[in-house]
């Protein structure tokens, strides 16, 4: 990767990341009706007074480009402004509720991404019409299966299992290692079959793909056992569309957080989102929109580049 | 592909026959079911409450003692008009944005295409979370959202061939004699990138399927008393001790659904460019 | 414009250092609610997530409402009303302290009092206290409280008024966030989304009390997860649960249900300012079209009975649903009532839905009900935000909506059906209830007051802004880590001061 690919790369990433930026600042503004108005709407009493504060505090009395500098500027420096409701800083409540989604979305690229692997493999090497239609059908399941549904299904099938073990909720890992893993389990399974599904067919078909090419076949020829020629040959030119899925996946991931994170009780991004949804906490849907999208972004960044690494010949495309 | 033969062409595909046959059944109950007597999915029967399969009810009642299997039905053809709404809609915006880009390049094709890079910056779960704050909850504001996350997905997709396309010998020569833009576009590109919009339209449909019932499991998308797959299953859940069916029925119908065009998809890229076909 | 910095990597650390956080397995008690607060100021705050987290917990009020609705001492050890029911004085125990340590004295009531009054706080409690004109605090444990006439149900509405302390009168955002009472357990933290800790107040006023090291108040949006939770001991108490959840925990045998006669209904709402619901024929006609019992069996599985405009908690007040003619569902009679009227069916009305699952389905069984009679709902289902607004605003034809009770009868008939009640968003005016409101509110003689509240009772029935749909059963699923837990018909948790939770 030379320096100029990286140069351009670089800007693409701030353009979509400005864009994003845009897109959600105008998010507030596009709201019918008075968003201030609708954001006061639950509390005691809506007094003009009031919406005047709350307008200035958001910096609604300010012209369009003003407001957006002033917003990110801010955000740039990690403040938010603060929640509507609780009158915390935004800033705090993300960080608040970061954790259980970074650890639930790194379980399950882990699972997914690490079973794929073997499944694949081992889906490569059973070929014959009736395999291969089940392993079809069952990737297809796994795309398709409404994780809410199997994660309330799962919810339930281990509570009449095992009584007494806690499935939901979350504590943190460095508190109670065992109780967070034991309660991570089932959200993680849930998250990640999606995943799983999708690798492991891409997994088998590229390695189906490696294996007939010429230079597999004549290390076949040559003698080479053929464990060594699946991990050594196959598996490094399945490597490349493998790290490229798992980058596209962290966005499903932090979209399947949402419902998943609903369903378990976890107290991650995902739950902050759709409670400030509901409760018409606008500043607080901003940011966690921002922030998760960012992170998104970034993450299929650094998968970019770990592209240009892995494979000169994309440089060129 | 032999078009004008396509009953000997689903033969020779088991598989595809199998997908067109199961996305058909849905399809056709969805849009048949006022002729085919199903029973009214709003009327309540009090007595009749949480019932399991029976013979009056073949799928059970639901809390308020309506028919599981009609709410099944019409919540498909909610489902799938939402759905169905929210891809063509991408489709048309994304697809002619991502045709013209790839027929004009230059300035054009770069402003488009970087704005449809912002767009598919974001998850869609969160995509469609924003634009139902701004819209309020429901159906439309839900098949919005999944056609904003779908456009650049169809720009992309249809920008890259069109580009091929364009430079290729035929249209060069369509150029050559003084055919209009519009007329090689409709004439000559558009109709080599139909099995290409098939297959993505099948895969997308899929994916809306799952988006439109997670929203409504939400309390985003659908409202009561609207049958609603994702609604029901949403409902069902609370009471899944006291009866299972209405969420374990409305959880299956999601899948089949999703399932259905899942496979549909996959089986055409197979059959229909083998330039994409896999191994399997 | 006044920015608070908060800058990101601080936060950031500041997260993953509450990953390290360790809790002593001390006694704790676990508690599953569906959702967070949106704040913890105790004059500030009426949403039941809110309420059932500090009030009788953190917070104290001078008086008590008892498991039968009577009124016994809270903080106040005793008191006396002066011979023309003006004049109450309340007596305050020594020695007693706020969370912060500050001592409690007479000033802190006046102060809390105020608090209620004042336009800035804008307490949506305001009107229990508007017929207190001033307060003599006559030493450090005495106050006076003076009524402009006599208030009967002042004693019920006290229990209600947190006593905060007197520095915090005018600040609005403190108590929002960071709770100081007298109660037994004091604030300790909230994480948001996640759960708000409580701890034992060491210097609480009864010795040896609180039993409990820790009170969690997890914040649980799924029913199904908060079932299964407390089956397998994760939580140990789930106050106030949907009838659906109760029916399924009934045959869990690590579970114990304790069920009492909700104070809080569910109601069907009705702008009396918009046509036909201004016609009175027309209301009797929409009562005579609601089936209750279908709505108790289809909406909430079952658990609560027909309600009347005052809950059979209430004993010695409600009147019992049979005496009102308009119960019997009788579509025929409906549709004559309307035609008498001289009204024109269909009759098309849209139907607020408060968004809840029961009353979600309450809706579409009352939608059902009402289209015998020739009545075209449709249901707005709207964000919590928007319902209170346009509840707030009188925008609505009618409305679904759940209602927490009082104790005394005053305080639920005067603010919402008196004219120009400060939760009349009905626009109802009826000359008749007001002047058997005010005699009400007035007469001291509960015989007195008896007499007028039956006959409003009798009008709201059938006529009323108001169908008094359901009191459900409130159930409050116990873990068997606990123990000396009792419910209250009012949905606080006052017996935790004595519960216990062995391991």
């Amino acid at each position: 990767m030379t320096g100029r690919q990286f140069a351009s790369r670089l800007l693409e990433l701030l353009v979509v990341l400005l864009g994003v930026s845009i897109i959600v600042f105008l998010m507030i503004r596009l709201i019918p009706g008075d968003a201030v108005a609708i954001m006061l709407g639950a509390n005691a009493e809506i007094t003009p007074e009031r919406l005047l504060e709350l307008r200035t505090r958001l910096g609604l009395d300010q012209p369009l480009p003003v407001q957006y500098l002033q917003w990110m500027g801010a955000a740039l420096q990690g403040d938010f402004g603060t929640s509507i409701w609780t009158g915390r800083p935004i800033t705090s409540e993300i960080a608040a509720n970061i954790w259980p989604t970074l650890e639930l979305s790194f379980l399950a690229i882990l699972l997914g991404a690490g079973l794929s692997v073997p499944l694949g493999c081992f889906m490569a090497s059973a070929r014959g019409s009736v395999s291969e239609l089940a392993v079809r059908m069952g990737a297809i399941a796994g795309l398709t299966i409404p994780s809410f549904w199997l994660g309330i299904v799962m919810i339930f099938l281990a509570a009449s299992w095992f009584p007494g073990i806690s499935t939901i909720g979350y504590v943190p890992f460095l508190e109670d290692p065992l109780g967070n893993l034991q309660r991570m389990a089932l959200p993680v399974i849930a998250l990640s079959l999606p995943m799983l599904a999708n690798l492991s067919r891409l997994v088998r078909s590229a390695m189906l793909d490696a294996l007939s090419q010429d230079y597999i076949r004549t290390a076949r020829a040559k003698g080479v056992s053929p464990r060594g020629i699946v991990y050594h040959h196959a598996l490094r030119n399945a490597l490349i569309p493998f790290v490229t899925s798992v980058g596209v996946s962290a966005g499903y991931l932090l979209g399947g957080s949402i419902v998943i994170e609903q369903v378990f009780a976890i107290p991650g991004l995902g739950r902050l989102v759709l409670g400030a949804i509901t409760e018409r906490n606008y500043p607080l849907v901003q940011a966690t929109i921002l922030v998760m999208t960012f992170a998104f972004v970034i993450v299929n960044f650094i998968v970019d580049l770990l592209y240009l690494v892995i494979d000169p010949r994309v440089a060129h495309r | 592909m032999n078009v004008a033969e396509p009953w000997r062409f689903l033969a020779r595909n088991r598989l595809l026959s199998f997908a067109v046959l199961l996305v058909l059944l849905q399809v056709l109950l969805a849009l048949l079911a006022p002729v085919l007597g199903f029973q009214d999915p709003y009327h309540q029967v009090m007595v009749q409450r949480m019932k399991p399969p029976g013979e009056l009810n073949l799928l059970g009642t639901d809390h308020l003692g309506r028919d599981v299997l009609s709410r099944i039905v019409y919540g498909y053809r909610s489902s799938l008009l939402t759905c169905s709404v929210a891809v063509l809609l991408a489709l048309l915006t994304g697809g002619t944005l991502g045709l013209l880009a790839g027929f004009h390049r230059g300035w054009f094709d770069r402003i488009v295409m970087r704005i449809m890079d912002i767009f598919f910056a974001f998850p869609i779960m969160l995509l469609a979370i924003g634009v139902i704050a701004i819209l309020g909850p429901g159906l439309w504001g839900a098949a919005l959202a999944i056609s904003i996350v779908y456009t650049p997905i169809f720009a992309r997709l249809l920008r890259a061939p069109a580009l091929i396309v364009c430079e290729s010998d035929y249209v060069m020569s369509a150029r050559a004699v003084g055919a209009s833009d519009s007329r090689i576009l409709f004439r000559h590109v558009l109709p080599n990138l139909m099995s290409l919009i098939l297959v993505q339209t099948s895969l997308l449909l899929s994916a809306a399927v799952l988006v439109e019932a997670s929203l409504s499991f939400l309390g985003l998308g659908a409202q009561p008393p609207v049958p609603s797959l994702g609604l029901a299953l949403s409902e069902g859940r609370n009471f899944l001790m006291l009866s299972p069916w209405p969420a374990v029925f409305s959880g299956l119908a999601i899948l089949f659904l999703s399932f259905g065009f899942n496979l549909l998809g996959d089986a055409l890229r197979d059959t229909l460019d083998p330039r994409l076909r896999g191994h399997e | 414009m006044k920015k608070r910095a908060f800058p990101l990597v601080p936060a950031l650390l500041l997260g993953a250092g509450s990953l390290f956080l360790s809790s002593a397995h001390a006694a704790t008690l676990d508690i599953a609610i569906d959702s967070s607060p949106a704040g913890l100021d105790p004059h500030l705050i009426t949403a039941f997530n809110s309420v059932v987290i500090v009030q009788s917990t953190v917070y104290e009020g001078l008086t008590r409402i008892d498991k039968d609705l009577s009124v016994v001492p809270g903080l106040a050890t005793r008191w006396s009303v002066s011979e023309d029911g003006k004049r109450y004085e309340f007596k305050l125990p020594e020695g007693v302290t706020f969370h912060d340590g500050s001592a409690l004295d007479a000033e802190d009531v006046a102060a809390s009092i105020r608090r209620v009054q004042s336009e800035a706080i804008a307490s949506p409690l305001a009107s229990r206290v508007t017929p207190i004109t001033s307060m003599d605090v006559l030493d450090a444990t005495t106050i006076a409280l003076n009524l402009d006439e006599p208030f009967a149900a002042i004693l019920s509405s006290l229990s209600g008024i947190a006593i905060v302390p007197a520095e915090l009168e005018t600040d609005k955002q403190a108590l929002q966030q960071t709770p100081v009472g007298t109660g037994p357990f004091q604030f300790d933290n909230w994480q948001p989304n996640s759960h708000i800790s409580l701890t034992k107040f060491d210097g609480y006023r009864e010795a040896g009390l609180p039993k409990i090291d820790e009170v969690k108040v997890h914040f649980v949006p799924e029913s199904a997860t908060r079932q299964v939770g407390i089956g397998s001991g994760e939580y140990d108490l789930l106050p106030a649960i949907d009838p659906a959840t109760a029916l399924q925990l009934q045959a869990n045998p690590t579970v114990t249900l304790q069920t009492t006669r909700d104070v809080a209904y569910t109601l069907l709402g009705m702008n009396t300012s918009r046509p036909p619901l201004d016609q009175a024929p027309v209301r009797r006609a929409i009562n005579h079209l609601l089936n209750r019992q279908d709505i108790i069996n289809g909406a909430l599985f079952g658990a609560g009975v027909p309600a009347g405009p005052l809950s059979p908690a209430l004993a010695t007040w409600a009147l019992d649903t049979q005496e009102y003619e308009c119960y019997q569902t009788d579509a025929d009679k409906a549709r004559a009532l309307l035609e008498q009227a001289g009204i024109d069916t269909p009759i098309k009305l849209s139907l607020l839905v408060l968004p809840r699952q029961d009353a979600r389905d309450i809706a579409q069984v009352i939608q059902q009900q009402l289209a015998a009679g020739g009545f075209e709902i449709e249901l707005l289902n709207k964000e919590i935000g928007e319902f209170v607004q346009d509840w707030r605003n009188s925008d609505f034809d009618l409305f679904v909506s759940a209602n927490g009770g009082s104790p005394d009868p005053d305080e639920y008939f005067y603010r919402t059906f008196r004219s120009g009640g400060s939760t009349n968003v009905f626009q109802y005016s009826d000359a008749d209830i007001d002047t058997w409101l005010d005699e009400g509110r007035k007469r001291v003689e509960p015989a007195q007051r008896k007499a007028a509240y039956d006959k409003v009772q009798s009008k709201l029935a059938c006529e009323g802004p108001v169908a008094h749909l359901a009191y459900s059963d409130m159930t409050t699923a116990v873990g068997s880590k606990v123990s000396g837990f009792e419910i209250l018909s009012t949905g606080r948790l006052a017996s935790l001061v004595r519960a216990s939770v062995v391991d």
